[in-house]
C-alpha cells in the first residue's frame, strides 16, 4: 500500500474534521481524473485529487481474485442493476478502471461519431477532430499493436473468424514490458500495464499535486451558477461511507471524473440544475452475452494477454439491428463459476473442464436506437447510486444473434461442444444443434446472462443544453466552473472498449479547461 | 404482528416488502413477532442455511472425504461472511432477511414449499428446492436463486484449497 506522504493522504486515517482548498478539485483518479491530474498539475495548478478507493501498487497485486474484487472493484466486483439481471465490473482505486482492465485501446469509431453529429450536434471533425489527442495518449501510454502471438483463448477466436471469412484485428494495448501473464484484471504485479496509478497519477504528485484516497464525496454545495465547495467522509475498511469526520474542500474549479454511476449519483446528491432531465439517464453498458466452449486441447484461458484479438463483423449491421463486438475475457476461478451455468455436478463437471474451456464474448452496442435507450441512475436509502437498466426486446434480438454467432464461431475454431450462458442452454455438440435451440431459449432477465464492463453515459454532452447535462467540451451547461471529464460524457455507448476514447476527449477538454482558466473567463 | 415502526421497516424497497410479506404471513399464524424475525440473530442464520445448502449445491465439488468436505464448508461459509461486508448495505439487508427467513420454520415454507428444515432435506430436495426458485413466478425468489449462486460458487472457487479438480494454481511471480 502507498504510504502516507506529503502527497498522498489516506482519509480513513483522518481522526478529525478537515479542511482543504485548490485551484482544481478532481473527484475520481481514473482515466478521466489521471489525466486531466497531469495536465493541470503540468500548468502549474494547485491539483487535490481525491478517490474513493485505496491507493495501492504493485506489491499488493497478489494476482488472487479474493483480494482483488473486495479491494479494487466497485461493490466486490458484485455490482447488479436494480433487477439483478445485469452484472457490473468497475474498478474502485486510484487509477479507477484503468487499474483493472484489461488493456484493449480502441479509437472512436468514425460511425460513433458521425452518429453524435447527427443525433447530438456533436462536431469532433476539422479543427475540432480527436485524432491529435488519440496520438498524445497513445504515445504517452505506450499504446501500441501487441506483438506477441495471441494465447489460445484469443487465437479461436481468431481462427474462427479466418475459417468463416469474417473480420479481425490485433489488439492495441496500453503495456510496456508486459510478461504476458494474464492477470491484468488483479491489478498488474510488474506495472507493465500503463493504467493512471503508474503513469500520470506519479506524475501529477511529482508536479505537486496531491491525493487523497479512501474519501468519499458526498455532495457539491453551489449557488447560482457556481459551485462552492464540496463536502465528503472518509470510508470504513469496506469502503462504505463514514458518518463521523466531515471533510469540506474549496477550489475555483470542480471536475466531476467518478465515472458513469458515481458522477451522475454525487450530481443527484448535490440537487443540481437539470432543464434538460437528461442527468443520470441514457447509462450504456456495451451489455455482454458469453459463449462458452470445450475444445480438447488446452486452452489455459488465465495465461496470457487477456484480450489481444476482436471482430467487428457484426458491430455495424445494415439491417438497423443491434450490432455486437466479439472479444475474449480472462478466465480466473471466481470469474468462471460465477458464470458457468447448473449446480451440483453439472457445474462441478463443467469447472473440471476448466484448462479446456475458451469462452467468448459479445458486447451490445447500446444507445444508437429508439429501443435501446440505456439504463437510469437512482440512490437508494444510504445515498449510494443504483442503476435500473430494462433491457428491451431490440437488445434481447440482438443477444440471441450474438449467442449464434459465437457458437458458429467456436465450431469453427474446432470446439467439440458448444454451451450458451443462458440458464436453460445445454452442451450442443454441432453447430446445427445449437442454432436451433439457440433459436428457442427465452431470453428473459436472469435466465439470459447478461454481464458489463464498461459503464458510459448519465452526463451526456450535446451541442446544446436541451439535450444534455455537458457541452463538448465537458463543461456542465448551469454550473459554470464545474466540468464533467469522465465515461458519463458520452451520449451513446462506443461500439468499442471506451479507454482511449475517454483519455483523448479528457486531454482535449483539459487543455480547453486550462486555457479558460488562464485568460480567467470561466 | 408489526412493532412500531423501525427504521429498518420505512426504508424497505419492494423486494424487501415482498420478502418480510412471506414472512408477515406466517408470524400472524405462528404468533411471532416480525421486527424479532428481522433482527434475530443474523449469523447464526446464515450459517445455518449456508450449511444446508453448500453440501447441495457443491455437490460433485467438495472432497469426497467428510473430514476435508466440512472443513471447505467451513472455509467457504467464512469466504462468505467476509465478502457480504463490501456489498452495498441495500444489498446486505436484503440476504439477511433472505438468510434469516430461511432459518425460521415457517418461512422457510413459504419459500420453499417444505416443512422440514432445511438441514432435514436430502441434498436432491435441497437442489429442487432451490431450482424450484430459479423457475419461480416471483421475481425476488428467482433474483434469491441467482444471487445466492453467485455468491456461494464465487466463496468457494475464491480459496486456493479449491483448486485441485481444475488444475489450475495460481502464479507465484514473486
Amino acid at each position: 500500500m502507498a504510504k502516507q506522504s506529503p502527497q498522498h493522504l489516506d482519509a480513513s486515517q483522518f481522526t478529525a474534521d478537515q479542511q482543504f482548498s485548490a485551484d482544481v478539485v478532481i473527484i475520481g483518479s481514473g482515466a478521466g481524473g489521471g489525466i486531466a491530474a497531469e495536465l493541470l498539475a503540468k500548468a502549474g495548478l494547485q491539483v487535490l485529487l481525491l478517490e474513493e478507493g485505496a491507493y495501492y501498487d504493485r506489491d499488493d497485486f497478489v494476482m488472487e481474485e479474493r483480494w482483488a474484487y473486495p479491494q479494487l472493484y466497485q461493490e466486490a466486483a458484485g455490482r447488479k442493476t436494480r433487477d439483478q439481471a445485469i452484472g457490473i465490473l468497475q474498478g474502485r482505486t486510484v487509477g479507477g478502471s484503468t487499474t483493472v482492465n484489461w488493456t484493449t485501446s480502441i479509437r472512436t469509431p468514425q460511425s460513433t461519431l458521425s452518429y453524435w453529429q447527427t443525433e447530438f450536434g456533436l462536431d469532433f471533425s476539422g479543427d475540432n477532430r480527436l485524432s491529435p489527442y488519440f496520438a498524445l495518449a497513445e504515445q504517452r501510454l505506450n499504446i501500441h499493436r501487441w506483438p506477441v502471438p495471441p494465447n489460445a483463448n484469443n487465437a479461436k477466436l481468431q481462427q474462427g473468424c479466418e475459417r468463416l471469412g469474417w473480420e479481425y484485428t490485433v489488439i492495441d494495448r496500453n503495456v510496456n514490458g508486459c510478461a504476458n501473464l494474464g492477470y491484468c484484471g488483479m491489478g498488474c504485479p510488474i506495472n507493465a500495464k500503463q493504467s493512471m496509478l503508474v503513469s500520470t497519477i506519479p506524475s501529477a504528485l511529482a508536479q505537486g499535486a496531491r491525493l487523497i484516497s479512501r474519501l468519499s464525496v458526498r455532495q457539491l454545495h453551489w449557488q447560482g451558477n457556481q459551485v462552492q465547495s464540496l463536502t465528503a467522509v472518509p470510508v470504513d475498511r469496506f469502503f462504505h461511507p463514514r458518518a463521523e469526520i466531515q471533510i469540506r474542500i474549496r477550489a475555483k474549479h470542480f471536475i466531476v471524473a467518478a465515472g458513469a454511476i458515481g458522477s451522475p449519483a454525487l450530481l443527484l446528491r448535490s440537487k443540481v440544475p437539470d432543464p434538460s432531465g437528461r442527468l443520470g439517464k441514457h447509462t450504456y453498458l456495451h451489455p455482454t452475452v458469453i459463449s462458452g466452449a470445450v475444445f480438447n486441447e488446452d486452452i489455459n484461458g488465465h495465461a496470457g494477454a487477456p484480450q489481444s484479438i476482436y471482430s467487428d463483423q457484426f458491430v455495424w449491421p445494415s439491417d438497423g439491428q443491434a450490432g455486437y463486438k466479439l472479444e475474449v475475457p480472462p478466465l480466473h476461478p471466481v470469474l468462471m463459476a460465477t458464470k458457468l451455468t447448473g449446480q451440483a455436478q453439472a457445474h462441478a463437471a463443467l469447472m473440471q473442464q476448466f484448462n479446456q474451456l475458451q469462452v467468448t464474448i459479445a458486447l451490445l452496442r447500446d444507445g444508437f436506437h429508439p429501443q435501446s435507450q440505456g439504463g437510469s441512475v437512482s440512490l437508494d436509502a444510504q445515498q449510494q447510486p443504483l442503476l435500473d437498466y430494462p433491457i428491451s426486446d431490440y437488445l434481447w434480438q440482438g443477444m440471441r444473434r450474438a449467442l449464434l454467432s459465437m457458437a458458429e464461431l467456436q465450431f469453427a475454431a474446432g470446439a467439440k461442444a458448444v454451451l450458451p450462458i443462458h440458464h436453460q442452454a445445454q452442451q450442443y455438440q454441432s453447430w446445427a444443434e445449437a442454432k436451433s435451440a439457440i433459436a428457442q431459449l427465452a431470453m428473459r432477465p436472469l435466465l439470459q446472462t447478461v454481464v458489463s464492463a464498461h459503464v458510459m453515459g448519465g452526463c451526456n454532452m450535446a451541442a446544446n443544453e436541451r439535450q444534455g447535462v455537458v457541452n463538448a467540451d465537458g463543461q456542465h451547461y448551469q454550473l459554470q466552473n464545474l466540468s464533467i471529464f469522465d465515461g458519463s460524457v458520452l451520449p451513446t455507448s462506443l461500439g468499442a472498449n471506451p479507454q482511449l476514447t475517454i483519455y483523448a476527449l479528457v486531454w482535449r477538454n483539459t487543455e480547453r479547461l486550462i486555457s479558460r482558466l488562464r485568460h480567467g473567463s470561466r | 404482528m408489526w412493532p412500531k415502526a423501525s427504521k429498518k421497516r420505512i426504508t424497505m424497497n419492494r423486494r424487501q416488502f415482498i420478502l418480510s410479506g412471506l414472512a408477515l404471513g406466517t408470524t400472524v399464524t405462528l404468533g411471532l413477532n416480525g421486527y424479532q424475525l428481522l433482527n434475530s440473530d443474523d449469523t447464526a442464520n446464515s450459517e445455518l442455511v449456508l450449511a444446508a445448502l453448500l453440501p447441495a449445491l457443491l455437490y460433485g465439488a467438495l472432497p469426497t472425504a467428510p473430514a476435508e468436505s466440512d472443513a471447505a464448508i467451513r472455509r467457504t461459509i467464512a469466504a462468505v461472511h467476509d465478502s457480504l461486508a463490501f456489498l452495498p448495505l441495500r444489498q446486505q439487508q436484503e440476504l439477511q432477511l433472505l438468510f434469516n427467513l430461511l432459518a425460521q420454520r415457517l418461512g422457510r415454507l413459504a419459500l420453499s414449499g417444505h416443512w422440514l428444515p432445511l438441514a432435514e432435506l436430502s441434498l436432491p430436495q435441497r437442489l429442487t428446492l432451490f431450482a424450484r426458485w430459479r423457475d419461480s413466478y416471483l421475481g425476488v425468489l428467482q433474483q434469491a436463486y441467482h444471487g445466492l449462486r453467485e455468491l456461494l460458487f464465487a466463496a468457494y472457487y475464491s480459496q486456493p484449497e479449491h483448486w485441485a479438480t481444475l488444475n489450475y494454481t495460481a502464479p507465484r511471480f514473486r
